[in-house]
């Protein structure tokens, strides 16, 4: 479902599934231009704060070391990773 | 209230009535400050130095992006800064985590024990290193743990410095800190703390409700994350007979 809403060129995802040692295993890779910068994960373990949110787990080069704020939706993502990459997260 | 202060410092060095009686004056003005308050932010003169009688205080940095980054947390018996008193401006905050009991000391008050009392000045001196030595663990730690062995450290460090000062009963002390207060602690996200504790929880190794968090296993959670206390310097330690400073006692005697 994501997969079809990626019209706009810039944000591309990618449905995949992501240990991160907890049952939050639904993920996104998240491509800009065709480069992997960073993978999601759906958080949906019932102790999280946003349960459903997406979580930035990794980020790959602008995006290294980023501690991303937990996004409602993929769009808030996909807004949030234009904006990083522009130098204007906030 | 001062007696965090007294068991803290004798426990590294030994004071006499004397220096216990300046101990004692040292707290002219206390202080009760609301949870999440800064006692002294960025920028700002620093004038007394801030001692934690009771409750949690931590020393932060926030960057012009909002992250927050937690340098030191204090607790009962620790100065925030009396080795920043002499700058002539402060370059980073100080801010309360729970409700504090905070002894505010002029910066008179303690240049006359650093003349008077030379075993105090010693004592001092420990929680300045001791404080650096713990600074220099948390590089370590944030550079090169994993995030649950990471947080495991923190607990177990939590254990050693509130036994020193008699705030755990039964490996039990109070935690105010929220997630988000680890996150910006450890350098991760609240999401990766959040797992964490219910990984920590799911192996047994420490139980957290009501703000008070308990190890169930002190031994295995030392083990979990290597946990070595040298860093804290601490009396009872097996390495306290290597505490020595004969340079300072001949200085001292000279």
């Amino acid at each position: 479902m994501a997969g079809q809403d990626n019209v706009e060129p810039l944000v591309v995802f990618q449905p995949i599934s992501v240990d991160t040692a907890s049952p939050d295993q639904t993920g996104m890779l998240v491509m800009v231009n065709g480069l992997l910068v960073a993978v999601l994960a759906r958080l949906d373990a019932p102790w999280h704060e946003c349960p459903g949110a997406w979580h930035m787990e990794a980020g790959l080069g602008p995006l290294m070391g980023v501690r991303a704020p937990v996004f409602d939706t993929l769009q808030d993502a996909r807004r949030w990773v234009r904006r990083s990459m522009q130098g204007q997260a906030r | 209230m001062q007696d965090a202060l007294i068991r803290k410092l004798e426990s590294f060095e030994e004071l006499s009535d004397a220096d216990r009686a300046a101990l004692r004056t040292f707290v002219p003005r206390v202080r009760q400050v609301s949870a999440r308050t800064d006692l002294i932010q960025e920028g700002d003169l620093p004038g007394d130095v801030h001692l934690i009688l009771d409750g949690y205080a931590c020393r932060y940095k926030v960057l012009p992006d909002g992250q927050r980054q937690i340098m030191a947390f204090f607790v009962p018996g620790d100065f925030c800064d009396l080795n920043v008193f002499i700058l002539d401006q402060m370059d980073h905050s100080i801010g309360t985590i729970s409700p504090c009991t905070v002894a505010e000391i002029p910066r008179q008050a303690i240049e006359n024990v650093i003349t008077h009392h030379p075993q105090v000045t010693k004592a001092m001196m420990w929680c300045a290193l001791v404080d650096e030595a713990v600074l220099r663990e948390w590089l370590v730690n944030n550079g090169n743990r994993q995030a649950d062995r990471r947080i495991a450290h923190l607990f177990c460090e939590l254990l050693l410095r509130l036994e020193a000062v008699g705030r755990v009963s039964d490996n039990s002390y109070a935690f105010p800190f929220t997630q988000h207060d680890i996150a910006d602690t450890m350098s991760l996200t609240s999401v990766h703390v959040n797992r964490t504790l219910q990984l920590l929880r799911g192996l047994n190794l420490i139980t957290l409700q009501h703000r008070v968090l308990t190890i169930l296993d002190v031994e295995q959670l030392k083990a979990y994350c290597d946990f070595n206390p040298n860093y804290l310097h601490l009396r009872n330690a097996r390495w306290s007979g290597r505490r020595q400073v004969p340079w300072l006692s001949s200085v001292q005697g000279g």
